[in-house]
């Protein structure tokens, strides 16, 4: 249900974006990758912060289904997080003129991408059991700490990516995005259906690492 | 002391001491230099690799597409200017008065020698009307 429902909103997206909204005044049609990037980057920050939640959740209350969550949504941040260097790279070609630099944003935003690939590496050497579980947690949980990070990189640091658009903050104090609202729009819906399409994946992975489990029982019935 | 709370103080610690070092690894790294912290003291940055991230200064461009030499001012206050010389492509989003980090060298006449020049974008978007009411011209010139 959730996956027809990304499938059909992605493709609503594509024809709204690339049909309907206009080209940016400067960047032209190499800003469209702007409604991919800032998706992903809250595809990982979501992803992520349930790994942290779910983290915390387990080291208190040692409940296998904070484990299991985690754990799957720990494998679908790596894949958002991949992604966001790759649109960021392809992005930042045509706009900044090279595909990377190692500014503050790049950076730390290439860290959470290694420490949640060193979380996955982790999960498949630890060996199966309530230690692999509980060591995944505390670096689910210190690794969350990057993201804040990435956040106030640009605010902290001298870096060559821009500070944030999407909560830019005015004179009056308040914060609101820096685009005009035909720009917005699109991106706002495709902020929401990253988010139904995170649920899908999460729903997903669940399910097969559960079955998984199943089937390892059984084979060990034999 | 009782296992979760040594595990989060633990956890705390951890993560103070690396903030403490990427934050002092950034502080100490500066990813570029303005041009009036570079003019203070030029003996210290002559002839050493560094970026240094200022405006275009309007008017101060002069492109020559045929020996691909691109030469422009930036600034940062309006007070302290630099001048840069860049052998090779006028990137495609340069404009005066946009933010641009350059690498290169400073040389002993105070010019400095870019061998990578960046363009900076700022966080607002905005949409042009002539662009708007001419989409199959903007269409076209992707296919350039």
């Amino acid at each position: 249900m959730l996956g027809w429902l990304s499938l059909a909103g992605f493709a609503v997206l594509g024809i709204l974006i690339f049909g309907f909204t206009p080209p940016d005044k400067y960047m032209g049609f190499s800003q469209k990758i702007m409604y991919i990037h800032l998706p992903t980057v809250l595809g990982a920050y979501v992803a992520f912060f349930v790994v942290f939640f779910c983290s915390i959740g387990y080291l208190w209350k040692r409940t296998e289904a904070y484990d299991r969550v985690a754990k799957s949504s720990a494998e679908i941040g790596v894949i958002f997080s991949a992604l966001v260097l790759v649109t960021g790279s392809i992005w930042g070609r045509p706009t900044w003129g090279t595909y990377w630099v190692w500014d503050a944003r790049l950076t730390t935003s290439l860290v959470l991408f290694l420490i949640y690939v060193g979380y996955v590496l982790l999960r498949t050497f630890a060996g199966p059991g309530e230690r692999q579980a509980r060591l995944a947690a505390v670096m689910g949980i210190i690794g969350f700490l990057d993201i804040p990070l990435i956040h106030v990189s640009v605010q902290w640091w001298r870096t060559l990516h821009q500070e944030s658009s999407m909560f830019r903050v005015d004179e009056t104090g308040a914060a609101k995005p820096s685009m005009p609202p035909e720009l917005l729009v699109p991106l706002l819906l495709s902020l929401a259906m990253v988010l139904i399409f995170y649920g899908y994946l999460m729903l997903y992975r669940i399910r097969v690492d559960l079955r998984d489990e199943a089937l390892q029982k059984q084979l060990a019935k034999g | 002391m009782n296992r979760p709370y040594r595990f989060v103080l633990g956890g705390a610690l951890v993560a103070a001491i690396l903030g403490f070092i990427v934050y002092q690894s950034f502080e100490a790294t500066v990813f570029f230099y303005t041009p009036a912290e570079i003019l203070a003291e030029p003996s210290n940055f002559e002839g050493k690799t560094i970026r240094i991230g200022a405006l275009v200064v309007p008017e101060s461009t002069h492109w020559d597409p045929e020996k691909v030499l691109l030469s422009f001012k930036v600034t940062e206050d309006n007070q302290t200017f630099i001048p840069i010389v860049f052998e090779g492509v006028k990137p495609d989003m340069y404009r005066e008065g946009q933010g641009v980090v350059v690498e290169g060298r400073l040389d002993s006449e105070g010019v400095f020698q870019a061998n990578n020049v960046l363009v900076k974008h700022s966080e607002d978007y905005s949409v042009d009307e002539a662009k708007r009411k001419n989409k199959e011209a903007a269409y076209r010139s992707l296919m350039k």
